[in-house]
């Protein structure tokens, strides 16, 4: 791979990393069973008043997540690929009711669907657990779009992000 | 900020010489020359580069002075962080709940596996109906 496309699959994959004190098959089980997942996924003070969970490549996890000021949010994954303990391939949209596939709230042009790469890597009983999301199925300008948001907040700026971040904290 | 807003920002975002203008004016007003310099392109090339930056709102450029300084506008920036902070908040958050939940579960693993134990060992003392 040469700089030039290196750069620019850097700048097209946004990627969360954390570590949790806890063996592999047992954070597999939190991300795949129905009830589990339910006790932790979205951010503080959320409550999923629906979810369809159908582990199959093909299958769906349909959800509504409740924020604490009362809105509510339709999302959608699609299992691609399933390799228990150690990998989830989705493809991860914005949803509705019905379980259509809509808009990014924020953005017209944001990428109808993303390809979501969960990892589960187990070192002395910790599991590293890795999610890189890039664009699927997307036209050029929705993948600008993802690369012009995610690329450049999380790596695009090299060297002079820190210069522009203290920056914008003082503007 | 409307969503037209926000993709437009993206886009004059999305190309790297873009940002790094972006981040040579964050230390202060300058001239498109200056700004070509350390890039080694045209001055047309950067000027073109000026416009998207411009009509993103990103950038003004001063009509008073001949030499027309560019100033970064850092307003659009901020709803760029914002809408990455939600994502990354989203998940960050989650991580947090899954972390909690996970030491939940080895904790009453640990005080529940002497009792499985024992039913075991009562198990294997009885015969099977």
């Amino acid at each position: 791979m040469d700089a030039k496309n290196a750069s620019a699959s850097a700048g097209q994959e946004f990627v969360i990393s954390r570590v949790f004190s806890a063996p592999r098959e047992m954070v597999w089980r939190a991300w795949t069973d129905r009830e589990e997942l339910m006790k932790w996924f979205g951010p503080k003070g959320c409550t999923i008043p629906h979810a369809a969970l159908d582990l199959r490549p093909g299958g769906t996890f349909h959800y509504a997540m409740r924020t604490p000021d009362g809105r509510e949010m339709w999302g959608k994954w699609t299992f691609r690929e399933i390799v228990a303990p150690e990998k989830l391939v989705l493809i991860s949209s914005f949803s509705d009711a019905q379980g259509g596939i809509t808009r990014h709230p924020m953005s017209a042009s944001w990428p109808l669907e993303t390809l979501s790469t969960t990892t589960f890597e187990e070192h002395d009983g910790k599991t590293t657990l890795t999610i890189r999301w890039s664009p699927w199925n997307a036209s050029e300008l929705e993948r600008t779009t993802f690369a012009g948001a995610h690329g450049s907040m999380q790596q695009g700026w090299g060297g002079t992000f820190e210069q522009l971040a203290a920056y914008l904290a003082r503007a | 900020m409307s969503s037209d807003h926000l993709s437009t920002t993206f886009a004059a975002l999305a190309d790297p010489t873009r940002r790094a203008i972006l981040a040579r004016l964050s230390s202060g007003e300058t001239s498109v020359t200056e700004l070509a310099a350390p890039f080694e392109m045209t001055t047309p090339a950067i000027t073109k580069h000026l416009k998207v930056l411009e009509r993103a709102g990103l950038i003004t450029r001063s009509r008073q002075a001949q030499w027309r300084p560019c100033q970064l506008n850092a307003t659009p920036l901020h709803a760029v962080a914002d809408f990455v902070e939600q994502y990354r908040q989203f998940w960050e958050q989650s991580f947090d709940r899954l972390d909690d939940y996970l030491k939940t579960l080895q904790k009453s693993r640990i005080r529940q596996t002497p009792k499985i134990k024992s039913t075991k060992e009562k198990n294997n003392g009885r015969k099977k109906r």
